[in-house]
Order: structure tokens, then C-alpha cells, then sequence
């Protein structure tokens, strides 16, 4: 995704990882790759706009973040969902189908 | 997020700062490493899967910055950083550093020095509760053109009768009286006062009480109220004065109470408060006006309500009251004026023109360190083009610009708020009585509020000049040219000389303004006062009614006086006069003169000035008696004489010869007449810059005839080449012979007197010049920059030039051009913001147009001198260009 995201492209951005946050804990690359395999490659997250969004929001409390080893074990950070995080993603799930819809039958329309 | 996380995240990411940094960096690190692994199972060997993985990531800067830019409280961790980094940068060049927060501080010093002035001054409230209802209420006779006038007692109190706008009007009267403790008599100023007066301000004494209505009666017992300054210097703090009796004129007064600290009135800086013990029932003494009346008025009347009763009033006072004098609406006004404008009187517009010079002093002090910033931006293109190639963003360079910018501010400011302190106190005591209220003038929270916002404007002017700089385009060229400068600096060199041809403008307004005043002073003070002020020392001393109850016991002191100061060695002559020139009150006299036409349209039979004065008079102070002769011993016991100034002269006996006809003071018509012996040149009595009112002279020495008008307060003046310490003591030891209990006041040259009385002029003139020549200076270097930056730039043009065969002269030539379109530019700019401006300076002028175009001409002039020497050094590295070496450079 290209640094000069627009605000929808960024609150996409934040569904989305709470989306691939939502089965389970990730650290950064994980949370990278999950949403790589949730959109069948059609975002690809580089760190320049993963980790400030994963700072954002877990700023928001929507993300708890903790040490542990990783599958290589080596120590990394591994964010999951908070309960707030959870509301957040049903919240936004809705907000976006809801726009989503509507720009179909914007596009639909003649 | 709740406003408490918030507060903990912010608070966590500010003070652990460290912790937060080196888990950025783990995290980071971490997801490097997760991504070589995961290329390393791929079947990359691990330097190349470590090398393609750290490539992926990117600028780690860039994102740890991105990140920090996320986190709550980071706007304030990235400030602070911006202002060390600033602080970096600007230790790096000092000189810089250095001339820029000067240039700031004196902007933002002189204009919150100044401001502080007008704020205490003009804008504050007077110390008094509800200050906004007090009005001051003065008499205005056209015909005979005097304005703001005094009142008589039967006025007073037909106004305080009838007008409903006031809770309440009180009245007062200026004068001056001896004050003892029993062993030193010291001379200070007194009010005499109506005891309501405390009551109208709203002010209560510290000590005891303010009079009573029993106490303002005639012939009531004697009491004063003193003021907090004279309680402390004479009487120590005595805190059981009250009650106590003083010394005052001779006459002992029981004191009813000290006056708070600082409580004044219209600066009359009084020590000493006396009841005027009028009486309400005598209205016969109409035509004595000798009254300033000072009133409050009621809640929710408006000055103009006020105003317009004034007017109803005086349209009927003469049906109410019938007789002579007595207030009407054409030649007898009554008006009302706040007592705030009243008080600041026409120095409000000097303090705003000296605000408004200050100003284009800072205006120009900002152009000059904006000038110095962009010439320091255009130095550091490589800085930015790495900075921006590191993965710096762009607002990242700005705000790092602006911080630099607010360092210099904000150290600027506070050696600015030093030097103004400093400065203040340097004026005021330079120039004591030159300001009213100048014992309220401090640096208060107004002008901190005042400085901090000039400081703002200050750095966002600053803050414009690396954003005109640092455009889109700029940035992008910046980084493509990777140091090298460019063909669109065109454009920043207009900016630029935008700035410096605008500073020159600025300081051709003041320089201008400057000089018009200068030359103001100038005429004020070699304004012929028709006396020769050299050689003369003059004091005052006043007789106590009380040891000096009879006109011929004073008659009798003040020749032996004059006699006796007339036989000191080195001496010439001595003379006594009751006004001392060339300021004095105007005490416009009803005098009858014999077979002198009266009538309307005619003046109106009123004399200015009174003067009683010793036979030496005319001879010690140097006034040419041009007709008839001045007054001389025999007259002493001869018949009554009088001398009149040419003003009167000409006023009243035009056409006609004036010597030989009678005159006298209005009165019964059995007094006795003074005939007219000579006719004195014009003395200037009302201050140098007014003009000279009629004048009639008695003679002292004639006591018998002008007795009960013989003056107990009388001015001395002794001519003498002596300088004043010399004669000072011989002077003292001569009055303490004679009366060991009289105080002398004032003793000092003539010339000090002169120039107590263009005190303010002075004042606002020399803080012009100040400025003006800070201005010049200022933009003598800012032109000095641009040019000096414009032959850098232009080395390898000037070394094709003179390697094409350019003589030396055709350099300068163009080096010159440069500079001098600058200045023409700003000395027209500087013409058109003058002449605009003239129109606000013109009352402050004296004996000069705000257009004199000699002024114009010599300011543009000197200018033009600034910009050229300002050029020189420019235009002589310019002739020094080695060709070989400019080519080979680039």
C-alpha cells in the first residue's frame, strides 16, 4: 500500500487489521502476512504503515500488545484484540458494508 | 480512549521516553528478523535474505518517525525535540545566532518598552474606582480665547445645585506651600480642596479621615491631610500623626489623615491636602475663577447625557441668576470633559506615534532576521537534500525551520523583556515629568500578555520565510539539484529584495519622522522667548501670609531681597517678578482702560497676563524696552506706572500711542489709575510653542498703590557669568540671613528652565532619533546581506565578466545597480508611507510642515549614503573575483 493512503484507505487500513487480528494474536509480520491471505494478496502492508496503525490503535485501546517468542523464537510483540477492539470491528464491519453497498448501486446506477 | 489512558500513555511516552524508544527499535528489529527468516525458508542464504529484508522495511527512521508522529503526547515530544535540534543548529553558527536574537530583542524590547508607556499611560484606567464616571469640568470663554478654563466659587455651587447628572462635584485649586516639622521648612505641592473631593475619586485615606463638612467652612479649624511620600520623608511614619499639629505657611494644622500611597491628582504630585473653606452663602465673587471641578458621575449616565444638561443649563443660567458674569452658552461655556483625556492631555497621540515607530522598528528588525534565515535556508540545500533522502518528510524540515525560528524567538523575547525593563527605567529617569502618570509605568502582566503575542507574530513572520523557501517545488528542486544552486532563486531574490527594498521604505518613514521632529526641537528651542536666557540663575521663594501679613512688610522683604542678591560678587543685577517665563499660568485679568473703545466685535477689555515686577526687571533679564521707558528707582514713591507688552499694545491701542494713557486692574471705581511709562518687547510667558498673550507690568516697589495685589509668592532671577554651583551658596546664605525659615525652590539656570519646558519635545524626539537610527542601521544591514549574498551567487558570472574583459568599474557598476534600484525603490515607498503618516505627526510639529520637503530631500539623501556604503564591501569582493578561481568553483 502506497505511503500516500488517503483516510479511507487508512480507516480500511484499521479494519483490517483488527479483521486479522479478530481469529487470534499476531506480532507485525504475522499481522502483515494474515492480511495478505485475508485479501488474497490484494494488500500487501509494508511497516511503514503497519506498525503506526498498530500504535494507533492500540493508543485506542483497541489492541493489547505483549512480549513473547515467536515461531523462531526470537522476542517479538503480539497484539490482540481488546473487548473495545472487538466493538470497534463490529462496528466498523457494519460502517463498511454499509458503504460498500452504497457505492454499488452508485456504480450500478445509470 | 478515556481522557485518563490517554493522560497515561502520554504521560508514559513523554517520561519513558527510552523504554518507548528501545521497544520501537525491538519491535522493529524483530520484524526484520521475522522477515529474514522467512526469506531464508525460501531458500535464500541468510546475508541475502537479511539484505533483501532490511531493503523491504525501508528507511527504519522514517517509520520509527511515523510512528512517534502516532502516539499521544508526541506533539509535544517532537516540539521539544524541534527546539534542541534548533538550539543544535544555532550553536553551530554563532554569529548568526547572535546577530539574529539581537535584532530581535531590540525589536521586541523598544516596542514593549513603548507599549508599556502607552498602556499605563493611555490605555489603564486612572487609579480610581469606576474611573470611566469621573469628568473634569472647565470654564471656556472664546471670545477672549481661553479654553479650559477655571471656575468661580458662585458657579461651583450653582452647578452643583442644579446639574442632576453627578452623585456628587467637588472643586479644587492648585498651589504650593511651606511645610515644617519644627525645624526644616521644605516647599511642596498642595491642593486646596472641597472636602467631598476624597469622596468624588472614591478614595479613603490610609490613616484617619478626609475632611469634614465642618472642617471646609471659613474660618473653621485649621487641619490638612498629607500624602503617604511626605508622611514617610518628614514625619517618619509617625503612626499616631494623626491628631498631631504641623507647620504649614507658618500657621499650625492638625493633621486628619495620610493619603494612601501613589494618590494623586491630574499629576500635581501633591504633598499636602487643604480645605478651600468657601462659603456657599457668598455668590458675589463671580468674577474670581480660580476652581477645577472634578465630578462623578451618577451610575448609568452617559458624558454625553452630561453634556447635553450642561448645555440646557447654560442656556438658562443667566434667567436664574442675572448679573455679570455669569455662564452662558456662547461667551461663558461650561464643559465636560473625561477626566482620563483630561489627564493624558495631547500626549496620547505622541505616545502613539512613538508605538507606531517602535513598530516599524520591529517590522524591520523581523525583515532583517527573516532576510538572514532565507540566506541561511539557500546555504544549507545539500542539509536538505539528505535530510529528505534519509526519509525526512517534508513538514518534518519545516517544522524544524519554525523551531529555529521560535529559539530565536523565544531568545529574543527574554533579552528583548530585559532590555525593556532596562530601558524603561533609563527613560523615566532621564525624562521624570515628561510623561503623565509616569509613577504608574511598570512592565504588568498587560505588557508580558502584549510582548508574548508581538513574540508569536514575530516567529510566524519568521515561519513564512523558510515556508516561501520551502514550496513543493523548492523541496523537490532542492533534492534533484543536490546542492547547486538553481536557475529559480529568481524568485527568492525577489522575495528577498521585496524585504530589504520594504525595510528601507520603513526606515525612510521614521528617519523621516524623525527629522521633522528634530528640527521641531530645533525651532522650539532657538524660539526668540524676548529675553536673553544666558547668564541667568532664578529660584523662588514664598512668603508665609502668616510672617508676612502686610503688603508693605512684603514690599519691603522682596527690595531688600533684590538689593542684597544684587551685592553678591560676580553678580550683575537681581529682580523679582511674580511669573517666571517663558511658562507661566495665564491669569487673564478684567482691567479698565482709559479711553480705550469697548463694544462687540471689539476685544473684550481683558488682561492675559499680570506681572508685578522689581524697576530691574526689564535691565536684568535683557527685554529691549522699545518705546517710552522701563520702570526706575524714583518710582518707588512716585505715581503709579505700569509697563505693557507690544501684544498689548497692539490688542488695544492700535494706531495710537499708548504711552501716557491710564489703565488698572477692574475693580471700584475710586481705584487708581497707572499710567503708561513704556512698551516692553514680547515675552514669551505661555510656553515657547504658544503664542505671546497681552501682558501688563507694575512695579513692586510701588507696593503702596498696588496693595493687596502685592504677590507673597514671587520668582527671582540674578544675572550672573557665575556657573550656578558658585553662586548657589552665596544665594542660600543671603535668603537664610534674611529669614532663616524661608525654603528656597527651584534654584537653577534660566537655560534648565528652557529646557524643563521642551522636556517633552526633547523626550519624543530624542526616542526618534533612536529608533530611526536603530532602523538605519537595520536596514543598512539588510541591504548589506542581500547584496553581499547577490555577488557570492554571482562569482562565476562576475569571473566569466571580467575574464570576458569587464573593467573594474564596470563591476561596481553593477554591484552599485543592484543596490541602488533597492534603495530607490524603498526611498519611494518610503516617501508615499510618509507622506500618508503626515497627516497623524502634523500636530506634534512645530514651526515645520510634516511635508517640508527640505526634510524629504535630506533624509532620502542619507539614505542613499546608508545603501551605498552598505554596498561597498559587497561591491569590493566583487572587483577582487579571481576568474580563474569563480569558473573552476562551480
Amino acid at each position: 500500500m502506497p505511503a500516500s493512503s488517503t483516510s479511507l484507505l487508512q480507516g480500511t487500513l484499521d479494519l483490517l487489521i483488527l479483521r486479522a487480528l479478530s481469529t487470534g494474536e499476531l506480532h507485525g509480520l504475522g499481522v502483515s502476512r494474515r492480511i495478505e491471505q485475508i485479501t488474497r494478496g490484494t494488500f500487501s502492508v509494508g511497516p511503514g504503515s503497519l506498525f503506526p496503525a498498530l500504535h494507533r490503535l492500540q493508543s485506542a485501546g483497541w489492541l493489547a500488545g505483549r512480549w513473547g517468542p515467536s515461531e523462531t523464537n526470537r522476542r517479538a510483540k503480539f497484539y490482540k484484540l481488546t473487548a473495545a477492539g472487538r466493538r470497534q470491528l463490529d462496528v466498523e464491519t457494519g460502517e463498511w458494508k454499509r458503504i460498500a453497498v452504497a457505492i454499488a448501486y452508485a456504480l450500478e446506477a445509470t | 480512549m478515556s481522557i485518563l489512558s490517554w493522560l497515561r500513555t502520554s504521560i508514559r511516552n513523554l517520561l519513558g521516553r527510552s523504554t518507548v524508544e528501545r521497544e520501537l527499535d525491538d519491535e522493529l528489529r524483530a520484524y526484520v528478523d521475522e522477515l529474514a527468516a522467512e526469506k531464508a525458508r525460501a531458500g535464500a542464504s541468510p546475508e541475502e535474505a537479511r539484505r533483501a529484508a532490511v531493503m523491504e522495511v525501508g528507511g527504519v527512521a522514517r517509520v520509527k518517525d511515523q510512528i512517534r508522529d502516532e502516539r499521544p503526547g508526541m506533539m509535544l515530544d517532537n516540539t521539544a525535540r524541534d527546539l534542541r535540534l534548533g538550539f543544535r543548529q544555532l550553536r553551530r553558527s554563532p554569529g548568526f545566532a547572535a546577530i539574529a536574537v539581537v535584532t530581535i530583542a531590540l525589536g521586541i524590547g523598544a516596542t514593549s518598552a513603548i507599549f508599556s508607556v502607552v498602556n499605563a499611560v493611555a490605555l489603564k484606567p486612572l487609579p480610581y474606582p469606576n474611573a470611566d464616571r469621573l469628568v473634569f469640568i472647565t470654564s471656556q470663554f472664546p471670545t477672549l480665547g481661553f479654553d479650559k478654563f477655571w471656575l468661580s466659587p458662585p458657579e461651583y455651587f450653582e452647578l452643583r445645585e442644579r446639574a442632576k447628572s453627578y452623585t456628587d462635584i467637588a472643586a479644587y485649586t492648585a498651589s504650593a506651600v511651606n511645610v515644617s516639622d519644627g525645624t526644616r521648612p521644605e516647599r511642596v505641592n498642595a491642593l486646596v480642596i472641597t472636602a467631598n473631593l476624597f469622596d468624588v475619586l472614591g478614595v479613603h485615606p490610609r490613616l484617619g479621615a478626609s475632611f469634614t463638612a465642618d472642617e471646609d467652612r471659613p474660618n473653621a479649624q485649621p487641619v490638612v491631610v498629607i500624602s503617604d511620600g511626605l508622611w514617610h520623608r518628614t514625619f517618619g511614619g509617625d503612626p499616631a500623626i494623626v491628631g498631631k499639629q504641623i507647620e504649614i505657611q507658618g500657621r499650625k494644622r492638625t493633621v486628619v489623615g495620610v493619603a494612601p500611597p501613589g494618590f494623586d491628582l491630574h499629576d500635581t504630585h501633591t504633598d499636602v491636602w487643604l480645605p478651600l473653606g468657601l462659603d456657599p452663602a457668598n455668590r458675589k465673587n463671580r468674577g474670581s475663577h480660580f476652581l477645577y471641578l472634578v465630578g462623578r458621575l451618577k451610575p448609568g449616565v452617559s458624558q454625553g447625557r452630561a453634556q447635553s444638561e450642561m448645555h440646557a443649563l447654560l442656556q438658562q443660567w443667566g434667567r436664574i441668576t442675572p448679573g455679570i458674569h455669569v455662564p452662558n452658552d456662547s461667551t461663558h461655556k461650561l464643559q465636560i470633559a473625561s477626566l482620563q483625556s483630561e489627564v493624558i492631555g495631547n500626549v496620547s497621540r505622541a505616545l502613539w506615534v512613538l508605538q507606531g515607530a517602535v513598530t516599524l522598528v520591529l517590522l524591520i528588525a523581523c525583515a532583517n532576521v527573516a532576510n538572514l534565515l532565507l540566506v541561511r535556508a539557500e546555504g544549507r540545500h545539500k542539509e536538505f537534500a539528505i535530510r529528505t533522502a534519509l526519509g525526512a518528510g517534508r513538514a518534518r524540515i519545516l517544522r524544524q525551520f519554525t523551531a529555529e525560528g521560535m529559539v530565536l524567538t523565544v531568545l529574543g523575547a527574554a533579552l528583548g523583556l530585559a532590555l525593556a525593563r532596562w530601558g524603561l527605567q533609563a527613560l523615566l529617569a532621564a525624562n521624570p515629568d515628561s510623561i503623565p502618570r509616569s509613577a504608574e509605568i511598570t512592565i504588568d502582566p498587560t505588557v508580558l500578555t502584549f510582548t508574548t503575542v508581538v513574540a508569536i507574530a514575530t516567529a510566524t513572520i519568521f515561519g513564512l520565510a523558510p515556508l516561501l523557501h520551502l514550496g513543493e517545488h523548492a523541496v523537490a528542486a532542492a533534492i534533484k539539484e543536490g546542492g547547486t544552486r538553481s536557475t529559480h532563486s529568481v524568485t527568492r531574490h525577489r522575495v528577498r529584495r521585496a524585504l530589504v527594498a520594504s525595510e528601507i521604505a520603513l526606515a525612510m518613514m521614521l528617519v523621516v519622522g524623525a527629522g521633522l521632529l528634530l528640527r521641531s526641537f530645533r525651532n522650539l528651542t532657538t524660539v526668540d522667548a524676548g529675553f536673553d536666557a544666558h547668564e541667568l540663575v532664578t529660584f523662588g521663594v514664598v512668603m508665609p501670609i502668616a510672617s508676612y501679613p502686610t503688603p508693605e512688610r512684603r514690599v519691603q522683604f522682596t527690595s531688600d531681597l533684590v538689593r542684597k542678591l544684587g551685592t553678591i560678587p560676580g553678580v550683575q543685577s537681581a529682580a523679582e517678578m511674580t511669573g517666571l517665563p517663558p511658562n507661566r499660568q495665564v491669569n487673564a485679568n478684567d482691567t479698565d482702560m482709559e479711553n480705550v473703545p469697548q463694544g462687540p466685535g471689539l476685544p473684550a477689555l481683558n488682561v492675559d497676563y499680570y506681572q508685578y515686577a522689581s524697576a530691574s526687571y526689564f535691565q536684568t533679564m535683557g527685554i529691549p524696552i522699545l518705546k517710552g521707558r522701563a520702570f526706575n528707582a524714583s518710582d518707588a514713591n512716585g505715581s503709579g506706572v505700569a509697563v505693557i507688552n507690544e501684544a498689548l499694545a497692539k490688542r488695544f491701542y492700535a494706531n495710537t500711542d499708548p504711552i501716557g494713557r491710564r489703565i488698572r486692574p477692574s475693580g471700584p471705581d475710586t481705584a487708581a489709575w497707572f499710567t503708561i511709562v513704556g512698551v516692553a518687547k514680547d515675552v514669551k510667558q505661555g510656553g515657547l510653542d504658544q503664542k505671546v498673550g497681552t501682558e501688563l507690568y507694575f512695579n513692586t516697589e510701588q507696593g503702596a498703590r498696588i496693595g493687596g495685589n502685592v504677590p507673597n509668592a514671587i520668582n527671582l532671577v540674578v544675572r550672573t557669568r557665575r556657573p550656578l554651583d558658585v553662586i548657589a551658596p552665596a544665594i542660600r546664605s543671603t535668603v537664610q540671613s534674611m529669614d532663616p525659615a524661608l525654603p528656597i525652590v527651584q534654584l537653577r539656570t534660566m537655560e534648565s528652565v528652557f529646557g524643563d519646558s521642551v522636556s517633552r519635545q526633547r523626550f519624543l524626539s530624542q526616542l526618534l532619533d533612536i529608533f530611526a537610527a536603530v532602523a538605519l542601521v537595520l536596514a543598512a544591514i539588510g541591504t548589506y546581506g542581500v547584496l553581499s549574498y547577490l555577488v557570492t551567487e554571482r562569482q562565476r558570472e562576475i569571473g566569466i565578466r571580467v575574464a570576458l574583459g569587464a573593467s573594474t568599474a564596470g563591476i561596481v557598476r553593477l554591484v552599485l545597480r543592484q543596490g541602488l534600484s533597492l534603495s530607490a525603490m524603498g526611498i519611494a515607498g518610503g516617501v508615499v508611507g510618509a507622506l500618508a503618516l503626515a497627516r497623524l505627526t502634523g500636530s506634534l510639529l512645530f514651526g515645520v510642515s510634516p511635508t517640508d520637503p527640505t526634510t524629504y530631500v535630506a533624509v532620502g539623501a542619507v539614505i542613499l549614503l546608508v545603501a551605498l556604503l552598505a554596498c561597498l564591501i559587497p561591491a569590493q569582493r566583487a572587483i577582487r573575483v579571481d576568474p580563474l578561481v569563480a569558473i573552476r568553483n562551480e
